[in-house]
């Protein structure tokens, strides 16, 4: 169907710009992991790897960081499932189906600032309970913001995921005919919340799952959330790897790149299981 | 007037996606705003009149972030497009499919630090090309996996019906396979602005902070402790992405309907 030309010009094009970037990046990571090449090198060792495991904060950045991603998207999941069940005409016609694409249009970055502001200790809402007479001095509001327990990271998170995952289940809704199988459900005699529990969310949630995986994998290796809002212990993967590779402490770099070649196999695992949960689309 | 439970749901809906809009208006409107005071002590068009003055930093970002998104729109979309079409077709299908998911969904900024050996080796880095060159090696997959699923048999049979009436490859292309394809062009063009536009870590570590996005603004004035401004540079960030997603809607829509 296409000349010989345009075949090889187009797997060029996937292998120039795709794949051998990739390789290059990862072989060199890899390298400098195992002290070939470098500033630093040393000639080949497991020296830096060792280091990985025996330190305790590497593991535990990539609990964390999994943590946030699980918590966050079983709120979101969870939430836009409500929505999108009890509300999804409105998002057809009508104010909401516009509205709902306000917070798609933050960038990450701007997310992250706008909810440093909002929940911070001199944030919007601590003014607010400061004014209420909740609080009575900047001290007596909670932390929400560089908090132990990531709810700032969590919060935001959820603002820039929900509207993606109530516009995909109100979709799948009306392509799936979701409507006609509750219908169904209820003249074989089961009440609403059953139907929704045993038939609507099941269906939802396996039509969806490639993309819960492929939302786990963005929200687990994010950058700017977690630099703004995030703390420096535990931290997330991506702003120790960074922090590790960027920072003064030379000594740091092939650690840096052993993170960076870990947090890769950990993806690439979630996307073989992602494409295995979905046998042949691989659309978004 | 009664509110029912469903009623306040929707309004609860529609508050969280206002209200971020209005606070960050309302902060790049604002100054003088000391803790605990609700709201700011003086309300000024200041920050935004000095947009317009010669040189403004914040104003360069803006221009560097729209020429970057728009090179890196560009090319993605008509490499994707050309590329995915192949693909689409080939006898590895699935396998092409896998490597263009890889390099998409690995965390951009930890992908930077991987590749900045090379762009420091190329002279990328601190540059513009550097930049459009890094969020290619992001958009261009993202494009590939968009249109990979518009190259079905329908199409197929298009262009075979244009061959068997005598016309070319070239024509069927430009006749009917373009017309057929602009709207997921234009929403391709859209997403892949977008990914430009949203990008902070990969263009912070190429960029090397010689090359001001509007991102990298955002952050530099946060470290500054420079709220009006980042607010300012946040609104502006939004903008676009709020008129796009618009278009994109109703371009979505139109195709539905």
């Amino acid at each position: 169907m296409f000349s010989k030309t345009a075949n090889r010009l187009a797997i060029f094009l996937l292998f120039a710009l795709a794949v051998l970037p990739l390789l290059a990046g990862i072989g060199y990571a890899l390298l400098y992991s195992l002290g070939v090449t470098g500033a630093l090198k040393t000639g080949f060792t497991f020296e830096h790897w060792k280091k990985l495991f025996t330190e305790n904060n590497v593991l535990a950045s990539f609990l964390y960081s999994a943590a946030i991603a699980a918590v966050s998207l079983l709120v979101s999941v969870s939430v836009s499932l409500w929505i999108a069940l009890t509300n999804h005409q409105r998002f057809r016609k009508g104010a909401l189906s516009y509205l709902i694409y306000l917070p798609l249009a933050f960038p990450g970055i701007v997310a992250a600032f706008f909810f440093f502001q909002f929940l911070s200790k001199s944030g919007i809402l601590s003014r607010l309970f400061f004014q209420l007479h909740i609080t009575h001095s900047i001290d007596g509001f909670p932390d929400l913001t560089n908090d132990r327990y990531g709810i700032g990271m969590i919060v935001t998170h959820c603002f820039l995921s929900i509207p993606f995952f109530v516009l995909l289940f109100v979709n799948f809704i009306n392509t799936e005919r979701i409507t006609a199988y509750l219908q169904l459900s209820a003249t074989l005699g089961a009440g609403s919340r059953k139907s929704a529990f045993r038939v609507a969310i099941p269906m939802l949630l396996r039509k969806s799952l490639p993309n819960i995986i492929l939302y786990f994998i963005f929200m687990f290796g994010a950058y700017e959330i977690p630099v703004l809002l995030g703390r420096s212990n535990p931290e997330t993967v991506s702003v120790m790897a960074v922090r590790k590779l960027q920072k003064f402490n030379l000594l740091d770099i092939p650690q840096g790149y052993a993170i960076a070649i870990l947090y890769t196999v950990v993806v690439f695992s979630l996307i073989v299981l992602m494409l295995k949960s979905r046998k042949i689309a691989y659309d978004l | 007037m009664t509110f029912k439970p469903a009623h306040i749901s929707r309004m609860a809906i529609a508050l969280g996606c206002i209200l971020p809009v209005v606070l960050l208006f309302g902060i790049s409107l604002s100054q003088n705003w000391a803790f605990p005071k609700l709201l700011p002590q003086q309300f000024t068009a200041a920050n935004w009149s000095a947009l317009f003055t010669k040189g403004n930093s914040i104003t360069t970002g803006l221009f560097t972030s729209l020429i970057i998104a728009l090179l890196v729109a560009s090319l993605a979309t008509a490499s994707g497009f050309f590329t995915s079409q192949v693909i689409a077709y080939h006898r590895f299908r699935r396998q092409l499919i896998v490597l263009a998911y890889l390099p998409f969904v690995i965390s951009p900024v930890i992908f930077a630090v991987c590749l900045k050996f090379y762009f420091i080796r190329m002279n990328l880095v601190g540059n513009i090309m550097g930049i459009v060159l890094a969020q290619l090696i992001i958009a261009f997959p993202y494009s590939i996996i968009f249109f990979v699923g518009f190259w079905n048999q329908r199409i197929k049979q298009y262009q075979m019906a244009v061959n068997t009436l005598g016309g070319s490859n070239g024509y069927a292309f430009s006749k009917v396979i373009v017309p057929l394809s602009r709207p997921m062009l234009l929403v391709c063009f859209f997403q892949c602005f977008l990914i430009s536009w949203f990008e902070y870590g990969l263009t912070s570590i190429i960029g090397y902070g010689k090359v001001q996005t509007l991102t990298i603004k955002v952050f530099d004035f946060l470290t500054e402790a420079n709220l009006y401004y980042a607010a300012l540079s946040c609104c502006l960030l939004i903008i676009p992405p709020v008129i796009l997603l618009w278009l994109n809607k109703r371009i979505i829509f139109r195709r539905i309907e």
